[in-house]
């Protein structure tokens, strides 16, 4: 069953001369539970592509359905209350709050929301990422790879339908990105986390069930691995 | 390379520039403000002196000194004094409006010094742009200093217009004061930036590059208050706040100070305008209309009083003249409430002096004109003659400080005669009672409580004076052995009932001229008096809140400057709120709470401040609180805290306008704004 279908998405930036194609008709379809990794080399358009997925950015034209909301139709806050509740973000410098602590950084979508916690879940959630013990630090107090592992708690703890995670591992070293990759492949398993994943590490991308390539905004490749 | 630099940063960020120019106008005005203030103090100084001929105290005047001259002089030092206290207060305010703008470049910086900037070019080029930033509003700023002194030099000359003896002061200048006062600007303003430009240029590359040192707190932020109020937009915008703290900390420090010392003046004179209102014009309202001091004149050497009585409008006239004796009392002359109240055991000797068993206490006369005097005598139901003296008789319990709400007794039993002597220096007084023989005793036609309708306090300082009204038939024959006139007699009018101004001054006009030439005079009336007091009390209001105005100017440059600015600096930040799903209502209520806070705060330490303070005023005033709170000025202080608020309003809504346009998607994509 589709969670994301993308029917000949195109982004345009600038106009005349200073016009820049970033993606021309991507088509593509993902099924809930898929782990998805969009490879490319850099400019190829996949970053524009992970935020148009996010509903950060609109396309110029196209159509793009998440969960059978179409996100052209979003306007700016209904577009960020898609974001809070359907998707989690993930980006390779964390963009945690700096001024809250790690558990009110995992909450944030929820406090959003103002809805409270389902606790067993949260504590599933630190437990597996292994961040029991630093709930109460602040961001800048955590190393790189910790607080990647805040950013994919906050990504899932709302159970988003899509998991949208830009080079997650790109500002890590080798450790630190296998246990990122790790998590990531946890939830997916265990938790039947839809996760579409940009890289343009291929070793990262072959963790992936299905690796999609970008090249001049357009797809050049879909392989099924598993 | 860095002039092209410089200009091409400020070209391209005007706003970063508006609160170093505002903080550079604002100090160049309140110092030229100051330093042509103190000129004219030491011109009208010279001038004075040079008119009465004290070549010595002249000579001081411009620094030269006589080795026994110990007098001393105080206009220099006063000067360099508040001059210093002036630049150090603004270089403490000020100096965090240059920080933000250079706080803004860290990262700028630190790609410069990573490629060999030195920090001595880093430095230079910081303070060649704080230059060039502050040249034209230090220039305007001392221009509109020098006028603004011109127009309060001329506010209080018309508020001082009155006092008696005082020299007209003519507004001056020197350009000897242009340059020190540019000089005293330009070191203030140049310790302002080079504080932070030094800060900034030693920080290592990587340390700029980061900026570490401004994103992110460096301990748990709490703003529980915001929070439980406005949810979780009340606490990042709390926590913001508090990351910005150093950045706003110009703002915080001068709407706090602006806010309080307004909220304080304003309660200063409304309590100081219910105290005199209540202890002279509202006490004296039916008490005088007109009064007129007769130089040089014993009542005795007036003979105008019936040519007074008779001019159109005038109801009634008192003329007397003042004068102070002293009373012989015993033990036994006081009254029963007085004696069980202690006698004269609560005073220490400063007011009561023992002479065996007799006391001397002070006894100011009122020597009143014999027809006034009968006419008060009447008045108060007494026998109507000229041979004795009417008593006041009553003294206030000394035990209760409360000077708003007295108790009152009588003072002493009552008897046919009173004695009088000298008060000081004269033969009486320096007799013992016994020898008293130029005791003036003299018969009591009857004690009173009930005084005649002057514009006169009696026993307010010293609580034992007692009271005597005498007429001046007598007074010609007593005068020579109790002595102690003033030189001056009062001539006290009253008009008929809501008389006008206008009428006040025709009738003031009338008496004027009936007599002029015979007698120097000097006179008011009561409703001008009013009014003038008014009018000081607004000059005076005027001049302390231009100054609140300017202390709260530079807050809002900060605010401004800060607010429009931010949104360069805090894209980042707002994209990640953006990006974990909070929408543009709920991050425009985030700017809301964060105005909010940002004038709450220093109106609730104001309010507090200004509540302490009230109370204690109060207290030694022993004024009631209602009557305080029925005229407590909330209108002011609300319409200076709404504009302040409103200004905050403004600049942050301005910033809102701004963030609204950004681009989320590029913002995340920047890595450079980490």
């Amino acid at each position: 069953m589709n969670i994301l279908t993308c029917e000949g998405v195109s982004k345009v930036y600038g106009s005349g001369d200073n016009r820049v194609v970033a993606l021309a008709g991507i088509d593509l379809k993902v099924d809930r539970g898929e782990f998805v990794a969009i490879t490319g080399a850099s400019g190829s358009g996949k970053s524009t592509l992970l935020h148009i997925l996010g509903s950060v950015d609109k396309p110029t034209g196209g159509r793009v359905t998440v969960e059978g909301t179409d996100l052209s139709e979003l306007n700016q806050t209904r577009a960020a209350i898609f974001r809070r509740r359907k998707v989690g973000l993930v980006y390779q410098f964390y963009n945690l709050i700096p001024t809250l602590t790690v558990r009110k950084n995992i909450l944030m979508p929820l406090t959003l929301d103002k809805k409270k916690p389902n606790e067993a879940y949260f504590e599933e959630v630190v437990k597996t990422l292994g961040l029991s013990e630093r709930l109460e630090a602040l961001p800048n107090q955590l190393s790189g790879g910790q607080q990647q592992r805040v950013a994919i708690a906050r990504s899932l703890i709302y159970r988003p339908a899509l998991l949208l995670a830009d080079e997650p591992t790109g500002n890590l070293d080798q450790k630190n990105s296998g246990e990122i990759m790790d998590m990531l492949k946890l939830s997916n398993r265990n938790m039947k986390q839809t996760i579409v994943l940009i890289t343009h590490d291929e070793k990262i991308a072959l963790e992936a069930d299905r690796i999609i390539t970008i090249e001049d905004g357009r797809i050049v490749g879909d392989e099924r691995r598993r | 390379m860095w002039r092209e630099y410089s200009s091409g940063y400020l070209k391209n960020n005007r706003s970063a520039a508006v609160s170093v120019m505002t903080a550079a106008f604002i100090s160049s005005l309140l110092l030229s403000l100051l330093s042509c203030q103190f000129y004219n103090m030491w011109k009208y100084e010279v001038e004075r002196l040079r008119a009465e001929g004290d070549q010595y105290a002249l000579m001081a005047m411009y620094l030269v000194r006589d080795a026994n001259d110990e007098a001393p002089r105080l206009v220099f030092p006063l000067f360099l004094l508040i001059m210093g206290l002036a630049s150090f207060s603004l270089i403490v305010i000020i100096h965090n409006a240059f920080a933000v703008s250079m706080q803004a470049r860290i990262h700028q910086f630190g790609i410069l010094s990573s490629i060999g900037a030195t920090p001595r070019q880093i430095r230079t080029c910081l303070l060649q742009e704080a230059a060039y930033l502050c040249a034209a509003p230090i220039l305007l700023g001392t221009l509109l200093g020098i006028a603004g002194s011109m127009g309060l030099l001329a506010l209080l000359e018309m508020l001082a217009q009155e006092i008696e003896g005082r020299r007209a002061s003519v507004f001056g200048y020197h350009p000897l004061i242009l340059l020190c006062t540019l000089l005293i600007t330009a070191i203030t303003i140049g310790i302002s930036a080079w504080i932070p430009a030094r800060k900034l240029s030693v920080m290592t590359p990587l340390e700029a590059i980061k900026n570490t040192r401004e994103l992110e707190p460096r301990r748990k932020c709490n703003s529980p208050l915001l929070s439980l109020i406005f949810g979780v937009e009340g606490e990042l915008a709390g926590n913001a706040l508090r990351v910005q703290r150093k950045a706003l900390r110009t703002a915080s420090v001068s709407l706090l100070l602006s806010m309080t010392a307004f909220a304080l003046m304003q309660c200063f004179f409304t309590l100081s305008e219910i105290s005199t209102r209540e202890t002279y014009f509202e006490k004296y309202q039916d008490a005088w209309d007109i009064m007129v001091t007769v130089k040089d004149t014993g009542i005795g050497s007036f003979g105008e009083a019936e040519k007074l009585r008779q001019i159109p409008g005038v109801d009634d006239v008192i003329v007397y003249q003042k004068a102070q004796a002293k009373s012989l009392l015993s033990e036994e002359n006081l009254s029963g409430e007085m004696r069980a109240n202690g006698g004269f055991f609560h005073d220490s000797g400063k007011y009561v002096e023992r002479d065996g068993e007799f006391f001397r206490v002070s006894a100011p006369i009122v020597v009143m004109d014999d027809a006034s005097f009968l006419a008060y005598c009447e008045a108060i139901g007494a026998l109507q003659r000229t041979d004795g003296a009417v008593i006041r008789n009553l003294i206030c319990d000394v035990t209760n400080p409360d000077f708003r709400h007295p108790q009152y007794m009588p003072y002493i039993k009552e008897a046919g005669t009173t004695r009088l002597v000298a008060r000081t220096g004269g033969v009486a007084a320096e007799m013992s009672v016994s020898d008293c023989a130029e005791t003036a005793e003299i018969p009591v036609i009857a004690y009173t409580e009930e005084v005649p309708v002057l514009r006169e306090e009696y026993a307010t300082i010293d609580k034992y004076e007692l009271v005597h009204f005498v007429p001046a038939s007598l007074w010609r024959e007593i005068e020579r052995r109790t002595g102690g006139a003033e030189e001056d007699t009062f001539i006290r009018i009253l008009c008929r009932e809501g008389v006008s101004l206008e009428e006040l001054d025709t009738i003031q006009g009338e008496i004027e001229k009936n007599l002029a030439g015979a007698y120097t005079t000097e006179s008011e009336n009561r409703i001008r008096e009013y009014e003038t007091n008014d009018e000081k009390i607004q000059g005076m209001l005027l001049v302390l809140g231009t100054f609140c105005v300017l202390l709260a100017l530079i807050g809002l440059g900060n605010v401004f400057s800060n607010a429009l600015g931010f949104v360069r600096q805090r894209k980042r930040e707002f994209a990640r709120y953006l990006s974990v799903g909070m929408t543009p209502g709920e991050l425009r209520k985030m700017f809301c709470i964060e105005a909010f806070a940002l004038v709450a705060r220093p109106m609730l330490w104001a309010a507090v401040v200004a509540v302490l303070a009230v109370g204690a005023m109060l207290k030694a005033s022993y004024m009631n609180p209602a009557e305080f709170l029925a005229e407590a000025p909330f209108v002011p202080i609300g319409a200076f805290v709404l504009s302040v608020g409103g200004t905050v309003a403004l600049a942050y809504y301005l910033s809102w306008r701004r963030m609204r346009g950004m681009d989320l998607a590029e913002v995340l994509r920047d890595d450079t704004m980490m």
